[in-house]
């Protein structure tokens, strides 16, 4: 399988191109465009018929579909075209062992070999970390497809690095975090708009977003119409 | 003769930067002139008449294009509005295209563009009864929100009804589900929102894809959102309004 990334930054898309037998597993939504030559399951679980229906609704959870589009080359040279709903980037990341934990909506594909699992981040985490309860864990060997709000840039933390909640994109299972105070008293920390933020800590790899969808959600929020209500 | 021409700052922000010699016009769909010479002449009116204006309002264009001459020659710069990307197409040799609704930008002299009835499968493709078709010889220029990707299709390919900004008409295309989706999975899959439904092409010829939808945005923006009770404005939301105001 191979996967050509494209229109970066703001409009990024994925060609993924399959050859016989090769499959890969995409978030619902996600299909731009596809060869003939791939068979389409939506299913609630990954591929081998692990997880089933306890999968899928902790995936709700963690901000993905409760299915999965799972789609399988039945002849060579074929190509699927995926992206995000939002503006912005993709990256491509080689699991070679170990696992990368994916905040939810972060998540777009990934390759045949790579488990695709929730995972639950503590009590203190899915509570106040804004995102949601559960994240995605990706374990294997394969490619899994990141896509961002904004930009994406790596930080490869060593010790320990502090990210607003908002601009998580992944890291690597080798770290691990806390949600904790940005500043050093409460009350500043929320008079200062920073609320809650991750504290990293470990060695590994970390993905983060120039920009905050929520944030930009709530900018737009009072600009638009008001829904009915009741 | 060809539009003198170059697309700035794609895909994200493109630009058309066109240089009109003297004489030559160029007609686009109203409000995307971004700077022009002063010695360029601006006229709106019903091109081709009622009839035909009408045909491209049901393609989701505006009943009025915008003429602009340039008897001396001069330069102008059109911006559509969404951020995205633009195209450009020659016609000639009797090629024909069809583009989605709203995906017109501006053609020359020899360029007709018309509404096509789709019939149902514009209905089921969400997308609207009716494409534009361009047709004749000379420059065209399209557009959409997000990137735009050319594909050469030969024999068969598929894209999400909301993704297709344009496609040559030596393709022919259906409505169709997902190939190989059990009943089961079709149910699921148009449900809970997620590929229900492919533009299904065959034959010999470029269509082109968008990497970013409206709908999708404008779906996700949904629950942000104020609320209002029944009948109330929201004291919230307006506030919120004030509070923030730019």
């Amino acid at each position: 399988m191979n996967v050509e990334i494209v229109s970066r930054p703001a409009g990024a898309a994925a060609w993924v191109r399959l050859e016989r037998g090769d499959a890969v597993t995409a978030e619902v939504g996600a299909m731009i465009a596809m060869s003939p030559d791939l068979q389409v399951n939506t299913t609630s679980m990954s591929r081998g018929g692990k997880g089933g229906i306890l999968k899928g609704i902790r995936r709700m959870f963690s901000g993905e579909n409760f299915f999965l589009n799972h789609f399988e080359a039945t002849a060579d040279g074929q190509e699927l075209l995926v992206g995000p709903a939002l503006v912005g980037d993709i990256v491509a990341h080689e699991l070679t062992g170990g696992a990368v934990i994916v905040q939810g909506s972060s998540w777009l594909a990934s390759s045949d070999g790579v488990d695709i699992d929730t995972t639950f981040q503590g009590v203190m985490n899915a509570l106040f970390s804004g995102e949601g309860i559960f994240w995605v864990k990706c374990s294997g060997a394969g490619t899994v497809l990141l896509n961002s709000f904004g930009a994406i840039y790596e930080v490869d933390v060593d010790g320990s690095h502090v990210v607003d909640t908002g601009h998580i994109v992944a890291f690597e299972d080798s770290l691990s975090f806390s949600v904790t105070k940005a500043s050093g008293s409460w009350i500043g920390s929320f008079l200062g708009g920073e609320g809650l933020v991750a504290r990293f800590s470990g060695r590994g790899r970390l993905w983060c977003q120039t920009h905050n969808a929520t944030s930009f959600g709530r900018t737009l929020g009072p600009h638009l119409k008001p829904r009915q209500e009741g | 003769m060809a539009i003198e021409h170059a697309i700035e700052h794609r895909p994200d922000f493109a630009m058309l930067r066109a240089r009109l010699s003297a004489g030559q016009k160029l007609y686009a769909e109203p409000s995307v002139m971004a700077t022009m010479d002063p010695s360029i002449e601006l006229k709106a009116g019903l091109k081709g008449g009622v009839l035909k204006s009408i045909g491209r309002a049901f393609g989701g264009e505006s009943l009025i294009i915008n003429t602009f001459t340039a008897p001396q020659g001069g330069e102008l710069t059109l911006a559509p509005g969404p951020m995205g990307d633009l195209v450009h197409y020659r016609l000639e040799g009797g090629r024909k295209i069809m583009l989605q609704r709203g995906a017109f930008v501006a053609h020359e002299d020899g360029v007709e563009v018309n509404g096509s009835w789709q019939g149902a499968r514009g209905f089921f493709s969400g997308e609207g009864l009716v494409l534009l078709q361009a047709s004749g010889e000379g420059d065209l220029f399209f557009n959409s929100y997000g990137a735009i990707l050319p594909v050469d299709v030969s024999g068969r390919y598929m894209v999400d009804t909301g993704y297709v900004v344009a496609f040559e008409d030596t393709l022919s295309y259906s409505i169709n589900t997902l190939p190989g989706l059990s009943i089961g999975s079709r149910i699921k899959s148009f449900l809970f929102g997620g590929e229900g439904l492919v533009v299904d092409f065959h034959g010999q010829g470029r269509l082109w894809v968008q990497t970013r939808a409206i709908g999708p945005f404008v779906r996700w923006v949904q629950p942000f959102r104020p609320t209002k009770k029944s009948g109330q404005a929201s004291k919230l939301g307006n506030l919120m309004e004030m509070m923030s105001g730019d």
